[in-house]
């Protein structure tokens, strides 16, 4: 399949450096007004970045030490992140936090200057809903399988699953299931590619596959690749580069990324670049963001690009990182 | 990880240089932005949440920017400790309304590359551009400037509210003050949920505060005020009819309503007729197939349907399936709900564990009807074939429905019946070969491969 690619056009290649770049220049944008308008998604972008980097072989690229005393900046008394100082607490800040420090191997200094890993984990397990088994996102109560799923990550990243009532966390994704395979964001929704993703790696970090109807599942998940090689989220909508992430890591999961023609899928995610000055956009010729960014490279890594780091498809970051901090 | 609201969706790539007169411009409103969340900031960790300066600044910055959570969070503070009368301690939600803020720094620290441009939540694209909504800082509290705050009641706007310090109200001035409240929060959103219809916290803070309406009103005014949110989302899905906060969001408001808490009742009825209207104006739209596959089996439940209504009933929802196929077989949204309605033939046999059974609508069905049923399905589904012989739907059913027939029969595809599978699959590999692993896999699972 490697060397399909090299039947791509020839300006269809992975600029790396612009990506490099790019992702480098994102703190730089003081002056402009989203930077600040986009505040709230702080930790959350260093994450994305700062896993795009990794994807692409650069992970020194963002320095070190500034990273962790940005991300511990974030961290209030109740273990919780916010998205950056000032902000409050999240799960989704939260996991950011968690996934950045287990990417530059900084549990210990979490321990040392943070409020330290088990009050991360109290703050975690302390959102889940005890009749349920599903998660809020904060304290104001809003649930959602995204949530559920950010638990769990965070959770065994940190080694602490214990603190949650795992079961009950798998019976609610359970109730998720559509009878079209997919999983919906609570019981009763509509199947969506992104919270197929958070499901099925959910079920897969609680080692719980043998729920999932892969065959039902697989079909779904293979029928949003639309022509022109994009995958959309779900039936009858658009494309988006996001999606070369939810669903092609989905299928990875359950062993199915065989189903859809993945030339064609890394054609796409290459003409979402922006080749001058770096980034993946939605679609072609759109504004770059770097969540985008991200998942395009995070696809185009699961597709066995040439020159990527092989990401982890249950928890989009670095095998590399996911193997050290769980000991696979 | 998921995340919120913010990103690049749809906007064209433009070149990014500004002229030195934008880059004042944008200058002088980062000024007037930050200058904002400092005294937001400064406001939150003194504890002047009943003051009604906070309250005013969150309504500034909520409409500059949707997607700033911590200030929807600053704003419940404000209600909770403010405007809302005390009779009802906080909400009935949420576990305790004090954060310890994370730094007394104020100042936004060096984020090593933060996104200026990021993010969504998995679930689809987010608001357009996180920013744009609402109006500038100056006319922010300026009600009447938003001709869709004016739909329903929008009484005095919460910003003119005093803090309710007089502890000596009477249960009629605390309730008609809370509702005043409630209404007008509901009313303040509004502007925003159309301007950003993704973002998860506006979606949030709405239904926060409709559960204000619960905690702390009479179950017969609380549901008036719940009773008209289905006005709204209506409003929103005829705007976008895929949007699933929308449907997710409907769903609840329905349970909501059909709760004792509300003296409710059931609405199955009315919400399969909502069903019936959004097909018939779309018949791609799969989200309302979908919610109607749900409402299905309670909607018979409760009607108390026997055999015969059951089975008048599938005729039904089969007619009007055939009458959409025909004239839209390309279309995937129809042929996941006619695959719905076959697993009810199919799941009595196929106790697949991993997927709740769909046996909900003809339970009862002999298995010999259940045959008939399948068999006349694949015949419709052939004739489809004359008109449409280049749709791989088609081809895809065909294939999926016969193995069910002869499973439900107990019994291998003949070496006549494997000719035709293997033809079905032929048209499949030709028609869509972006799946050709699939059907490979298909191919090797049937044991086709000598009759290829």
């Amino acid at each position: 399949m490697a060397q399909s690619f090299s039947q791509l056009p020839e300006d269809l290649r992975l600029v790396k450096s612009a990506h490099v770049t790019y992702i480098q220049s994102l703190d730089s944008r003081k002056d402009e007004y989203d930077y600040w308008l986009t505040e709230h998604l702080r930790l959350n972008g260093l994450y994305w970045g700062l896993t795009s980097l990794h994807l692409l072989g650069q992970p020194d690229a963002l320095p070190r030490a500034e990273t962790i005393d940005f991300v511990l900046s974030c961290q209030h008394e109740t273990g919780g992140f916010g998205a950056a100082p000032g902000h409050d607490a999240h799960m989704l800040s939260t996991v950011s936090a968690v996934q950045i420090l287990a990417m530059v191997d900084a549990f210990d200094e979490l321990e040392t200057r943070g409020k330290g890993k088990a009050q991360v984990g109290q703050y975690i397990s302390n959102l889940q809903n005890h009749e349920t088994g599903t998660f809020a996102g904060d304290e104001w109560g809003e649930e959602d399988t995204r949530f559920l799923y950010g638990a769990l990550n965070a959770l065994s990243l940190l080694g602490l699953l214990e603190l949650v009532d795992v079961d009950k966390a798998v019976q609610h994704v359970a109730a998720c299931a559509n009878f079209d395979g997919g999983y919906g964001v609570s019981p009763g929704a509509e199947s969506h590619s992104g919270q197929i993703f958070t499901c099925v790696a959910a079920l897969t970090i609680a080692g719980r596959q043998d729920l999932i109807d892969k065959e039902r599942l697989g079909r779904w998940l293979s029928e949003r690749q639309i022509a022109g090689g994009g995958l959309n989220g779900r039936p009858e909508k658009k494309e988006d580069v996001c999606y070369s992430w939810w669903v092609l890591s989905s299928l990875e999961m359950i062993g199915k990324t065989h189903w859809i023609d993945k030339d064609q899928l890394a054609a796409f995610i290459l003409r979402c670049q922006d080749p001058e000055r770096g980034g993946i956009s939605d679609r072609p010729g759109d504004m770059v963001d770097v969540w985008h960014t991200v998942f395009g490279l995070a696809g185009l890594s699961l597709l066995k690009y040439p020159g990527l780091q092989p990401v982890d498809e249950v928890y989009c970051m670095p095998k590399s990182t996911t193997a050290r901090v769980l000991g696979h | 990880m998921a995340d919120h609201g913010g990103s690049q969706h749809g906007i064209a790539r433009t070149s990014r240089v500004r002229t030195e007169e934008q880059r004042q411009r944008d200058l002088g409103r980062i000024a007037k932005y930050r200058e904002l969340e400092d005294q937001a900031r400064a406001l939150a960790s003194r504890g002047e949440h009943s003051t009604p300066e906070l309250f005013q600044i969150t309504t500034k910055l909520l409409r500059l920017n949707p997607e700033y959570y911590t200030i929807w969070n600053a704003r419940r503070r404000c209600l909770i400790s403010g405007s809302f009368s005390n009779s009802s301690a906080g909400s009935s939600r949420s576990k305790g309304s004090s954060t310890t803020s994370a730094t007394p720094n104020t100042a936004p620290s060096s984020a090593k590359c933060s996104s200026p441009s990021s993010a969504t939540t998995p679930p689809g694209p987010g608001p357009q551009t996180a920013g744009k909504s609402g109006t500038t800082a100056d006319d922010a509290g300026d009600e009447a400037s938003n001709p869709i705050e004016n739909h329903e009641a929008t009484p005095t706007p919460a910003e003119a509210k005093a803090p309710a310090a007089e502890a000596t109200q009477t249960t009629e001035a605390t309730e008609a003050q809370d509702l005043s409240v409630i209404k007008s929060e509901l009313a303040f959103t509004i502007p925003l949920l159309l301007e950003s219809p993704k973002c998860y916290w506006i979606w949030s803070y709405r239904l926060w505060i409709l559960e204000q309406a619960i905690a702390r009103l009479p179950a017969r005014q609380a549901r008036k005020v719940w009773e008209e949110e289905l006005g709204l989302v209506s409003m929103m899905l005829g705007r976008d009819r895929r949007n699933f906060h929308a449907w997710g969001y409907r769903r609840h408001v329905v349970d909501q309503l059909e709760s004792t808490a509300l003296h409710g009742s059931s609405m199955v009825e009315t919400e399969f007729a909502y069903t019936d209207s959004m097909i018939k104006t779309d018949l791609s739209n799969f989200s309302a197939w979908h919610r109607r596959s749900r409402l299905i089996p309670r909607l018979l439940e409760e009607r108390g349907a026997d055999a015969q209504t059951r089975r008048e009933f599938f005729n039904q929802e089969l007619e009007l399936i055939h009458n959409a196929l025909n004239v839209g077989p390309e279309d995937q949204s129809l042929w996941y709900y006619h695959q719905f309605l076959v697993l009810n033939l199919v799941s009595p046999n196929q106790p697949n564990p991993t997927t709740p059974s769909q046996a909900l609508i003809v339970p009862d069905l002999p298995l010999a009807d259940r045959i008939g049923y399948l068999t006349s399905e694949i015949n419709l589904i052939d004739e489809l074939l004359e008109d449409y012989d280049d749709v791989k739907s088609i081809y895809e059913a065909l294939f999926e429905y016969r193995l069910y027939q002869t499973q439900l029969e107990g019994r291998q595809p003949d070496e006549r019946e494997k000719e035709e599978l293997a033809r079905w699959l032929g048209k499949l590999k030709q028609l869509d070969p972006m799946r050709s692993g699939r059907w490979a896999d298909l191919e090797k699972e049937v044991g086709l491969g000598v009759y290829m």
